[in-house]
């Protein structure tokens, strides 16, 4: 019964670069399931959100449950059971941005992409239409001499204002 | 006004310091070589030892005693190096990880050796992909030129570091909660004892250490400790007969953000006061500073009396606050307190663990008296309890007058006070991110309670002048260890 609700999709697999550094990582720790934070990083990145096929896949390469890798998706932030748009927008909150007036920027990417902030819970919420954006709040980025910042992907953004934002968006989508 | 005394980040901003070559230009390594030359692995212990260095990542423990608490005859022993600066107001690690990763690398080494490690591992949290970059790049070419790997420079030493990235959850950051994330699972706390210097990462001695941390044992190896306690005050602790020396040793890469005109890290002797600090970083922008957060966000708040207090460990933990990761933020007149009392708690109501119940129940509890306060729905009802101030005998204690104060401040401070006792110091949790939230709760209501008071009666934020909305110190519990006989004194 369980094989078949995960048979639904399309079952999971590394890609060949994927699996060579899957390989390289598993030979790090003396046990196989302290590779798993990396490993669904990887996973992440080739399939962009977690789906309960890579689930099943990563369980069956750490030689774990797929409950115990669920128990760790749901647990960190960073790690998506939704689909999530081509960039994902980080845009920092916490007291030091507050300070810095984050909330122009906030509210001037909500404008710019017409679409509300994703919860934790609802992705799709922060999604815009074409599915190329997802606007997030997270917490402090560690980088509050430069506040206001935001990330998107995998750079960070310094000292924003609405007109930087404007040209970030701009390259991005051009 | 007070220099800047640049060690860590003395190089820093040299072009290309985080290829070897370069690096190696500047002393790179060659306190480590100094270290196998000169030293056995316990006298490099020692030194640290007796440098007094204390550990830069929060808890501000002592070095040397940490490494003296790992059982020699249990093999493997493992290094977490703590690479997961998510304290709000901190960003000192994520420079040296950008653009000097080599020194890390060094520390790390002599770290190893001093202790007879072999396996490092550096936990990233996982929003720092460029830092996490330059320092697998700067391991690959360490590994390269024969610094890490099987019998390192032909001493026989065989020393591994692999980079092991977290994914966005604060509580990693703590010590055993690092661990267990590093094992593969939820990043949740571990009870203690036993402590991790004896237990940890896959049930072996495991030591844990900041990135400053272990940035500073290269310099302690290639200057000396001499050259080392210079920077500082040692105190000298007289609760001990005869006294004990109490060293806060050192630089320190102070993080300083919020309202100052030129935000950044400035690394400084430790022990200069909070307005020198201000002055260094620009001066303050705008016209008077309200409050300081001289830790990173978990702890107590300072307000305008507090400006001398020295930032040090010792001088902020008898201002009954802390040093913690070294993020000073600003703010100034401003700034409401309720609204930034707000922002942190629903931080800390994120990023809970949620193990233990009065921290996964109690923090959103705050959080939420907070924005009723905010919203100007906070209770008006008044209740009468005993007030705490001076008594006859010139302590803290119960006057056996009583006071009048709203339901909604008494209940935040009950709710935030089991969660953990900031009078007593005890709580109720596995690990210490309950006093984290209970300690800027309890001392901005206590320190800033005429803007508290003015939210509810008025129905809405009302930002008071700085002078009206700060308490004195005279009237005020939270300020309690003030007025404690000063138990340590200028050596
Ligand atoms: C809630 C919480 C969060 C923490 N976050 C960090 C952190 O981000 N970075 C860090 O180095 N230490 C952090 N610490 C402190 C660690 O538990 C630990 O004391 C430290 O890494 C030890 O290294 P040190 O002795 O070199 O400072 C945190 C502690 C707590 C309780
Ligand atoms: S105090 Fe909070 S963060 Fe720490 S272990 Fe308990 S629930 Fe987790």
């Amino acid at each position: 019964m369980s094989d078949e609700l995960v048979q639904i999709e399309t079952p999971f697999t590394f890609n060949e670069k994927n699996q060579r550094e899957f390989d390289e990582l598993i030979e790090r720790y003396p046990i196989k399931e302290a590779a798993m934070l990396p490993t669904l990083h990887i996973a992440q990145r080739q399939a962009g959100y977690i789906t309960p096929a890579v689930m099943k896949y990563v369980a069956e390469q750490l030689e774990v449950t797929v409950m115990k890798v669920k128990d760790v998706v749901t647990f960190y932030p960073m790690f998506f059971e939704e689909p999530v748009g081509e960039y994902v927008i980080r845009v920092c909150h916490t007291l030091p941005c507050a300070l810095r007036d984050c909330k122009v920027v906030l509210d001037h990417l909500k404008a710019k992409l017409e679409t509300d902030i994703a919860s934790e819970t609802n992705l799709a919420k922060g999604t815009t239409a074409d599915g190329k954006f997802t606007l997030m709040k997270v917490e402090c980025l560690a980088s509050c001499d430069v506040a206001p910042v935001i990330m998107i992907n995998d750079d960070l953004y310094k000292n924003l204002t609405p007109e930087k934002v404007d040209e970030i968006l701009e390259t991005l989508a051009g | 006004m007070v220099e800047e005394k640049r060690i860590l980040y003395e190089h820093l901003d040299v072009p290309d310091i985080n290829t070897f070559d370069v690096f190696r230009q500047y002393d790179g390594y060659k306190r480590f070589e100094k270290a196998i030359a000169e030293y056995q692995p316990d006298d490099i212990a020692k030194m640290v030892m007796d440098s007094g260095l204390k550990g830069r990542g929060g808890a501000g423990f002592s070095t040397g005693l940490k490494w003296s608490f790992v059982p020699r005859d249990i093999k493997p022993c493992y290094l977490c190096c703590n690479a997961d600066e998510s304290e709000p107001g901190t960003f000192s690690n994520r420079y040296v990880l950008e653009k000097n990763p080599h020194l890390l690398i060094e520390g790390i080494l002599i770290c190893c050796y001093a202790m007879g490690i072999e396996t490092t591992y550096v936990y990233i949290r996982g929003e720092f992909t460029l830092g996490k970059r330059m320092l697998d790049a700067a391991i690959k070419e360490a590994y390269e030129k024969g610094y890490l790997g099987k019998d390192v420079r032909g001493t026989g030493l065989n020393i591994d570091i692999y980079t092991h990235p977290g994914a966005g959850a604060y509580i990693c950051g703590e010590e055993t909660g690092l661990i267990e994330s590093l094992e593969g699972k939820r990043g949740q706390p571990r009870n203690k004892p036993p402590f991790p210097a004896v237990e940890g990462v896959f049930m072996k001695p495991t030591v844990v250490q900041n990135v400053e941390t272990l940035c500073n044992l290269p310099f302690i190896v290639g200057n000396g400790v001499e050259w080392y306690t210079k920077m500082g005050p040692t105190y000298a602790d007289t609760r001990n007969d005869p006294p004990t020396p109490d060293p806060n040793t050192g630089t320190k890469l102070y993080c300083i953000s919020g309202d100052v005109n030129e935000p950044g890290v400035y690394e400084l002797e430790l022990g200069l006061t909070c307005s020198e600090l201000i002055e260094v970083a620009g001066g303050l922008r705008g016209e008077e500073v309200k409050a300081v957060i001289p830790g990173g966000s978990s702890a107590p708040i300072l307000t305008h009396y507090e400006l001398d207090t020295r930032l040090d460990f010792t001088s902020l933990t008898l201002a009954k606050s802390m040093l913690g990761s070294g993020g000073i933020i600003v703010m100034n007149e401003t700034r409401n307190i309720v609204d930034c009392l707000l922002n942190i708690m629903k931080f800390y109501a994120h990023e809970s663990c949620g193990q233990c119940t009065p921290c996964r129940w109690g923090t959103p509890w705050v959080r939420d008296i907070v924005q009723r306060i905010a919203d100007g729905g906070g209770r008006p009802d008044t209740i009468t309890r005993p007030k705490f101030g001076v008594t006859e005998s010139g302590r803290w204690g119960d006057t056996g007058e009583t006071e009048e104060i709203y339901e909604d401040l008494d209940l935040l401070e009950s709710v935030a006070n089991n969660i953990a006792n900031v009078d007593t110091m005890t709580w109720n949790t596995i690990c210490v991110f309950g006093i984290a939230v209970s300690w800027p709760a309890v001392s901005y209501m206590r320190k800033f309670r005429p803007e508290f008071e003015a939210a509810i009666r008025e129905g809405k934020l009302v930002t008071l002048p700085v002078a009206e909305a700060t308490v004195p110190p005279e009237e005020n519990y939270a300020y309690q260890q003030r007025f404690i006989p000063k138990e340590f004194a200028d050596l």
